[in-house]
């Protein structure tokens, strides 16, 4: 009593009572012997439980203790034989639930003995190291039932002939599948293991590898994979109903190594149904299901990225380098976003936004946009004709959702560079000509390409706009100063632009018409003398011009030209007829400038002010021109657009490249610099490295290129070779 | 009380104690006889006879029982034991399983 145990007294080894009667434990044993006997043929209520007890209680105390726990196995092994006996004797179906039911007998038989030698466990046992009596009883079961040589082949196959059944489509008998299974886990996972689920896993490994592949023969890859599907969740449930739940990932291993991993790869390609035809069709569907399936091996994912990596790819490949495709550059860069929309939305809504897919995604965008040198290019004459017009009527979330997938394409440009170039005459364009639509939108794109590149990247593009703002003051404050001495000349309204900032002109001034001329000269004496030290010169070829016009039959149209197509017309004033030669001599227009608006003004039906002999469509030198006294037009004002080379020509791409090129020098001496000072001593191979991962948010450098870099440095004496091992270079400070 | 929540003790002697199941299954040994699966005739009847315990031992060991169930629930008293019962008591005890 764990009350006493607290009083700190002694207690003298108990003496027992001597046994006066030899056959004392014979006699009781007898009595125990019998009463396990009773028990088995379910005669236990006439046994009183205290008389075993204090029997059993009093052999181990007599040290009666191997005795008893002899007896108890033979007793128990005879039993087992009778019970092993009946079991055989079993016909067909009936086996099992025999073998079950005796199960259940058995199990209760053991309880009670087991509470009635409870002393014998609770004392000789745990000291004499021998196995406790409800083990004892679960071994004794397995050795001459399940082990038992008539039984256990029979068990095996009864077992496996039911899975088979369930998974033809018989229903079975669960409840008794799932006692038989349990009583196998209760007598030791060794026990379930060997005898039950390694021949169940070898027959399924069996039946599948049979099955797929009458399957693949006859189906197409979204019925196969829906197949797999269906026969790997029959499998978790089968588990969930009858089976340990440790064999769940087992037996799931099987089937995706029979099903799947062992015709992956002729799944993937199959014709008319493979991953590529899914994707072309937007099947998501069965694009998660392979997504889910293919997850569950190894390599299935990596599979499945590769080939549609290398679908994407080719698609974008075809798509840039397609010369059809190039003639339009908007809708070019359309088609490039509705690509990327499109698997977008395959990774998102069947891949489960797997990052792995969305790296190889982006990855192979990057590889294709790249393939076309000219998409930086065309990248921003899609955001030009966005701002321009597109974006007309549209809400600000949705400008906003088109500015970040323009964004989005951008990122994968390795020549950002370029694009700055490309984006900054589109801007200066649209900035001059006042043709933006929506000033919010500009400064939100400058805002994403600063995050994205950098201050440096934008500081020139927001010169721009402080450029415009600037020239509204000043023109208010000229206006204000000289307003009245010019009321009556041409209006005027300049736009003073900082040269650096702005794209680089070659600057050939026409000549102005000597009324503008006026107006010019006022300006400029208005704004040296505000602003010492500056140089004014005109950008005549960015201008624009409304003109008022009175044509033959008196009546009047307002006429919107550019600066050059003013310079023209203005010459008409004076003469009916002027010949090309003419014209270029007086305006002093650059030559094909010229061309291209005589073109607009005299070839354009329906805004043909001026009048060609001999008509035709295109201008030469010894074309003349004569004021189009016919002209009529439904509308008051016209606007004369210049036939504008919306895409670059050949000469002008040669030409930007190499503006390109020549500003990626300083950038990239910069960076050799600026390596090489902090690590004073590098190899040639580090230093290109080096400065490929520094300049790489902007462009991509060539090896060669960063190489004639290095040699003119060294020529400058800003690095030198190291004496002894070439490759070496120092910098000199 | 009802009698399905009680258990009837006897000792050797005859004495009969009628005290609560959840008392008497403070003992390993009596609970053991009271769930055993099958049948015994003491769970069909209710009543458990020691032959082998004295009236004044089974006396004190049903007090043992319900000071253990108060004991058990945070009451911290002392259980008297008189030194002359002691070792019979501590037979007993080991046969119960207390």
């Amino acid at each position: 009593m764990s009350a006493q145990k607290k009083r700190n007294f002694q207690i003298e080894a108990f003496k027992h009572r001597v046994v006066v009667d030899p056959k004392y434990a014979e006699k009781t044993w007898k009595i125990l012997e019998h009463a396990i006997h009773e028990i088995y043929n379910h005669n236990a209520s006439g046994l009183s439980f205290e008389e075993l007890y204090r029997n059993a209680y009093n052999m181990v105390l007599h040290k009666f203790g191997e005795k008893l726990y002899s007896g108890l196995v033979s007793t128990m092994t005879s039993h087992l034989k009778e019970i092993a006996k009946s079991i055989e004797a079993a016909q067909g179906g009936l086996f099992l639930e025999e073998l079950n039911r005796k199960w259940a007998e058995h199990n209760k038989a053991l309880q009670m003995i087991r509470d009635i030698l409870m002393y014998m466990d609770r004392t000789f046992i745990p000291s004499t190291h021998k196995t406790p009596v409800h083990e004892l009883g679960l071994n004794l079961w397995r050795d001459h039932i399940i082990h038992s040589s008539k039984i256990q082949k029979r068990l095996q196959d009864t077992l496996l002939e039911l899975v088979q059944h369930e998974r033809t489509g018989e229903v079975i008998n669960r409840g008794l599948m799932r006692n038989v299974i349990k009583m196998l886990m209760d007598l030791g996972s060794s026990v379930y293991q060997e005898d039950f689920e390694k021949p169940f896993l070898e027959v399924s490994a069996d039946f599948y590898r049979l099955e797929s592949q009458q399957f693949i023969e006859c189906c197409d890859c979204g019925d196969y994979l829906k197949k797999a599907e269906k026969r790997l969740n029959e499998e978790i449930e089968r588990v969930s109903h009858y089976l340990d739940a440790k064999s769940e990932s087992k037996i799931t291993n099987v089937v995706e190594k029979e099903m799947i991993e062992s015709h992956m790869h002729r799944l993937v390609h199959m014709e008319n149904s493979g991953l590529v035809n899914m994707i072309v069709d937007d099947k998501y569907e069965d694009l998660g299901r392979m997504y889910n399936l293919f997850r569950r091996v190894p390599t299935g994912l990596a599979l499945i990225r590769d080939v549609m990596t290398s679908h994407i790819r080719e698609i974008g490949k075809q798509l840039v380098t397609d010369p059809e495709r190039l003639k339009d550059p908007v809708d070019f860069v359309q088609r490039l976003l509705d690509e990327k929309d499109k698997h977008d939305k395959i990774i998102s809504s069947a891949f489960n936004n797997d990052k792995t897919f969305q790296n190889a995604l982006n990855s192979s965008f990057e590889y294709f946009i790249n393939l076309n040198p000219r998409s930086p290019e065309f990248i921003s004459l899609f955001v030009d004709d966005k701002l321009r017009k597109g974006l007309k009527g549209v809400t600000e979330e949705d400008v906003e959702i088109v500015l970040d997938k323009v964004m989005m394409l951008f990122r994968y440009l390795q020549e950002k560079d370029v694009f700055e170039k490309y984006y900054k005459q589109h801007l200066a364009k649209r900035l001059l000509s006042g043709k933006t639509v929506s000033d919010d939108a500009e400064r939100s794109l400058i805002v994403k390409l600063k995050t994205e590149c950098g201050y440096q990247f934008t500081s020139k593009l927001e010169g721009m706009f402080t450029d415009m703002k600037t020239s509204q003051d000043t023109m208010q404050g000229f206006h204000a100063a000289v307003g009245a001495e010019i009321a009556d000349g041409p209006s005027l309204t300049v736009q003073v632009l900082t040269t650096g900032s702005w794209p680089t002109q070659s600057v050939t001034t026409c000549n102005l018409p000597p009324e503008i001329l006026g107006v010019c000269d006022k300006f400029k004496t208005y704004y040296l003398g505000t602003h010492t030290g500056r140089r004014l010169s005109w950008q005549t070829n960015m201008g624009t011009a409304d003109l008022k016009a009175t044509f033959g039959k008196g009546q009047k149209h307002e006429l919107n030209v550019s600066t050059y197509q003013m310079c023209i017309l203005m010459l008409f004033n004076n003469a009916d007829r002027l010949s090309y030669k003419e014209i270029e001599q007086a305006t002093e227009i650059p030559a094909s400038d010229l061309k291209r608006c005589l073109q607009s003004l005299a070839c354009v039906k329906g805004k043909n002010v001026l009048r060609k002999e001999p008509m035709s469509k295109d201008i030469a030198e010894d074309d003349a021109f004569y004021f189009n006294d016919k002209f009529s037009s439904k509308f008051y004002k016209v606007k004369i657009g210049t036939v504008v080379a919306q895409k670059e020509s050949e000469p002008e791409k040669q030409e930007t490249r190499q503006r390109v090129e020549e500003d990626r020098k300083p950038q990239i001496e910069a960076a050799i610099v600026r390596i090489m000072k902090s690590r004073r001593v590098l190899d040639h191979n580090n230093i290109v490295a080096e400065v490929t991962k520094q300049l790489n948010s902007r462009f991509l450098p060539n090896p060669v290129v960063i190489k004639k870099r290095i040699e003119s440095l060294i020529e400058r004496e800003f690095l030198e070779r190291d004496k002894t091992d070439r490759k070496l270079y120092r910098y000199l400070a | 009380m009802k009698k399905e929540d009680t258990v009837k003790l006897i000792s050797a002697e005859g004495f009969e104690f009628i005290i609560d199941k959840k008392a008497a299954m403070v003992s390993q040994t009596i609970r053991n006889m009271l769930t055993s699966p099958g049948s015994f005739a003491e769970t069909e009847h209710g009543e458990v006879t020691f032959p082998e315990i004295s009236t004044t031992i089974l006396e004190k060991i049903c007090q043992y029982f319900y000071w253990s169930l108060q004991y058990a629930s945070g009451k911290e008293t002392e259980f008297h034991i008189e030194p002359e019962i002691t070792l019979e008591l501590m037979m007993a005890a080991n046969y119960l399983h207390t």
